[in-house]
Formats: structure tokens, sequence, C-alpha cells
């Protein structure tokens, strides 16, 4: 038996978003610091690069409201989320003794939700500003030219765990986001509450 | 030899020589005044094709006369740079053996952060190639011998080219005699700010700088030096410590249990 877990627009936002901020985030760093700029010939030069970054940004900020949009319902954290982030020291030691069941996302999947959410508003923001220097006074690009990166470390940083997380700690999960479905004892081990709640309709 | 360009205020007379030289030697367009400005300055200010500019700064004196304190504006050739900082393009922004800061067009990428870097707003990105431009301190005629387009063609002498050591002492040395003729704020124009500059001016007030159009102490601005200097170590511990942390948790823990039983 397979449960439902992503539909298919849900994991075609998802991939959109994924391929997006992969773009952006590397075409970002390439111009981030020298020693990295070798990525800026995998994206056909400097100025291809410098130019296909904004666009790729706005890809993804456009396709990050939509994924905002249909999530942002089961994102809320509750009292129980409070006690799994407390115990999550616990829970990255695969000792799941006392962590709460999780529903459809734990309080981890949400907190990097918010952490991406807010992170995409700020780069889209910042890098609006400095997407063309003519536009923007000084004062404006002077500030942006800090925060964009800082920003932009937050969410990648964020992704990294997240894909770690998603590929290699819990098995099955990244072809739950692929094909969309999940066995019942995967539910079980994983989102109890949402499992739970499935069996309960 | 680190050389440099001498520009001594007192002397200018607003001819605008210096202007047509550069236009003439960079083979850059005709560029007629966008409106009306109501003074007698060529252009608001610099622009891609138009590198040097002598401001025409009205300043109204303690007699209620107004003065003309001719300056001449183009890239001051910092020696603690502001736009190469900003950079992110490996060799798009480089300084020659003599001192000078040039562009070199092919690396650039045309992110403009050169800009922001830059405390004399000067560097601009050119709307046809999407690069930058400014003063190349006529680069391509230094490195044979010869002096800058605006020196050789200054009538009064204001302008003077040489060795960066022997200007700054011609110019301490002038300003000492503007000051015996009563200009007693009379001084040298060298920020410490951005390390000194290859761009030496005299000016008959040295206490306010504004007056001639070139900011009073500028620097580096502070986010452009946090950025490339603390943010830069915070983010690469950052990014290496995300994937090394991975790395040796997956070692240690290992991945999840996959399935849980059935219990009903
Ligand atoms: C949301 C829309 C976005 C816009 C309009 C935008 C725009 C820009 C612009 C104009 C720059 C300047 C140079 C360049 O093109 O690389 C820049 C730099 C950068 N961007 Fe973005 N960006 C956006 C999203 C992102 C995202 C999602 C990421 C990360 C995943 C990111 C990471 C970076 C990085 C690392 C830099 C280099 C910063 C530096 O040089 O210090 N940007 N961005
Ligand atoms: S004046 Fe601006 S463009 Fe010229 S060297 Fe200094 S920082 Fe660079
Ligand atoms: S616009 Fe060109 S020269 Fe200026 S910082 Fe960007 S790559 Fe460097």
């Amino acid at each position: 038996m397979k449960i439902e877990r992503f539909t298919f627009t849900e994991r075609a936002v998802h991939w959109m978003t994924a391929i997006s901020f992969v773009y952006a985030g590397l075409t970002g760093l390439a111009l981030w610091s020298h020693k990295l700029y070798w990525i800026a010939s995998v994206f056909g030069g400097g100025p291809a690069t410098r130019f296909a970054h904004p666009w790729a940004g706005t890809v993804f900020a456009v396709v990050l409201g939509l994924m905002f949009r249909s999530w942002v319902s089961s994102m809320r954290l509750d009292a129980q989320d409070q006690v799994w982030l407390r115990k999550s020291l616990q829970y990255a030691m695969n000792d799941h003794h006392g962590v709460p069941d999780a529903g459809r996302f734990n309080a981890g999947q949400k907190m990097l939700f918010w952490t991406q959410a807010v992170a995409a508003l700020v780069l889209f923001a910042s890098g609006f500003v400095l997407w063309n220097p003519t536009w923007m006074p000084r004062a404006a690009r002077l500030i942006a030219i800090l925060v964009h990166p800082a920003a932009a470390l937050v969410s990648i940083t964020g992704i990294i765990l997240h894909i770690y997380m998603g590929v290699f700690v819990v098995p099955k999960a990244l072809h739950a986001m692929v094909r969309g479905e999940v066995t019942p004892g995967w539910a079980r081990a994983h989102h109890r509450a949402w499992y739970a709640g499935l069996k309960g309709k | 030899m680190i050389v440099a360009k001498l520009i001594d205020t007192s002397l200018c007379i607003g001819c605008k020589a210096c202007e047509v030289a550069c236009q003439e030697w960079n083979d850059q367009e005709f560029k007629p005044q966008p409106e009306f400005l109501g003074t007698y300055q060529t252009q608001p200010e610099l622009s891609h094709n138009f590198w040097n500019l002598i401001k025409f700064n009205e300043i109204e004196q303690d007699n209620k006369m107004v003065a003309w304190n001719m300056s001449k504006y183009q890239c001051m050739h910092c020696a603690d740079a502001g736009c190469m900082k900003a950079c992110p393009a490996p060799g798009a922004i480089i300084r020659h053996a003599n001192g000078t800061v040039d562009f070199v067009h092919d690396k650039c990428v045309g992110c403009g952060y050169c800009i922001t870097g830059c405390p004399f707003d000067v560097p601009r990105l050119s709307p046809k190639d999407n690069k930058v431009y400014k003063c190349t301190l006529c680069s391509d005629r230094t490195a044979v011998g010869l002096e800058p387009a605006c020196i050789k063609t200054c009538p009064t002498n204001c302008l003077t080219f040489g060795e960066r050591d022997d200007l700054l002492f011609q110019a301490e040395a002038r300003a000492k005699e503007l000051q015996s003729d009563g200009h007693t704020s009379a001084g040298v124009y060298n920020p410490a700010g951005v390390g000194g500059t290859n761009v030496l001016y005299v000016l008959k007030d040295a206490s306010k700088p504004e007056q001639y159009g070139l900011p009073k102490d500028p620097t580096i601005p502070w986010t452009v030096s946090l950025w490339k200097g603390p943010l830069k170590a915070l983010g690469t511990m950052a990014l290496a410590g995300g994937v090394l942390g991975a790395f040796f948790h997956y070692l240690k823990f290992g991945p999840q249990q996959e399935e849980a039983p059935d219990e009903d």
C-alpha cells in the first residue's frame, strides 16, 4: 500500500525552487570570492554569470512564493514543535525517545521553511538594489552589498543541511519528493501524527 | 617609481582644454550638454564616455561675492582603492607598477561593485557594453614615457605630471607660498583615509575640500570592508562547516531507520 505524500503540483514547485536556487546560488557564489570564480566558467563566463544570476534569483523568488502559498498552513509552529526543538539535538543523534510525533512536517522542516521565506524576501529586496547600480542611490547599495551575501549564506547553509537530511539521513525522503508516495511504515517512522490523522479520516 | 598628477587649483582658469584633450586622446564621441545647466560646467557629472570634468564650484565668500573654485575631477588612483577591493572578477581592476589603477574591460563582468566601493564615485557603467570606464591616467601614454593628455595640454601649469614624491614636495612648497600670500588655510589634498592618492591637489582652503567638490575624509565604506573582511571569513566557515559537519555526522550517526513496524 502507498500513501500520497506530495501531489504532482507540490513536487513540481519544489523542484523548480530547487533548480533556480542552485542556479542563483552557484552564479552568486562565483562572484562572492575570487577563489570561487572558476564556477563562472561553468555558466558561460563572468558576464553571462552576472547576467543570469538576478534572473535566476527572480525565478526562485516567484516559485518560492508559490511554495509558500501551498505549504504555509502546514508550517505553523505549535506547542509540540517547541518540545521537538528542545529535543532536536537528541533527534540529530538518532535517538527519538521522547521526541514528539511529527505532523506532516516536523519542527526542523518548519524552521527551514521560515528561514528560507525570510531569506528569500531579503535576497530579493537587496538583490534588486544590486541589479543595476544606476537604479538605486549609493546608500542603498552600500547596505545591500552587505545584506545580500549575508542572507545568501544563511540560506545556502540551511539548504546544505536540508539536502543532507533529505538525501542521506532520512531514507526514502528523496523518493517521496520525486515520486510523491511513501509506505505506511515510513509515515509511522517519520511523521507519526500525520499518519494517525490520515488513518482517522 | 610611483607617478602622480598634481593639480594646483589656484592656477586653473577653467578653460577646459584638459577635458577636450581627454576626449580626443581616448577617442570619445562629442558629448553635448544634456540640458542647460546654468553654469559654465560642461557636464553635470562624469560618465562612461567623459572621464575628466572641470567642476565650476560656486562659493559665496564672506564679502557676499561669488567665487569659482575650479577643480578637476577624475579617478584619484588611490593607494588603497575601494574599487579594487570590491571587484569580484580577478584581473578586471589592476594596478600598474607605477601605481596607476586601470580597468581591464575584457575581464570586467559589469556588476558595478566598483562603483559602490569607490569613495569618490568615479567609475561609470556603459549602457553600450555593460563595462565600467574611468580615467586611465593615460596608462597607454605613460607606458611609453609620455605625460597624460590633460597635463600635456594645460596652458597655465596648473597640471604637472611626475614622480609622486617630487610632486608632493612641490605641492607643499606651493601651499606655503599661498599661505604667505594670505591664504592661511592653503594646503595639500592627499587623503590619508585611502592611503593617499596619485592625484594630488593644492587647495587655497584645504580645511574645506567640499568647496572644491572633493570629499572631506574619504575612506573605503565600512560596509565594503566588513563584506570583504569578516563576512567573507564567516561565510567560508559557515559553508565549509555545513559540509564537513554533515560528513562527520554521517560517519558517526548514519541514517535514521526507514520504516517503523506496524503496531495496529
Ligand atoms: C531573489 C532575487 C535575486 C536577485 C535579484 C539577486 C541579485 C544579485 C545581484 C545583482 C548580485 C550582484 C552580482 C551578481 O550578479 O552575482 C548578486 C550577488 C549575489 N547573490 Fe543574488 N540575487 C537574488 C537571489 C539570490 C539567491 C537566492 C542567492 C543564494 C542562493 C543569491 C546569492 C548571491 C551571492 C552569494 C552573491 C554574491 C555576493 C557577493 O559578491 O558578495 N542571490 N545577487
Ligand atoms: S578614485 Fe575610485 S575608481 Fe579611482 S582608484 Fe580610487 S576607488 Fe578606484
Ligand atoms: S563592474 Fe567590472 S571592474 Fe567593476 S567591480 Fe564589477 S567586474 Fe570589477
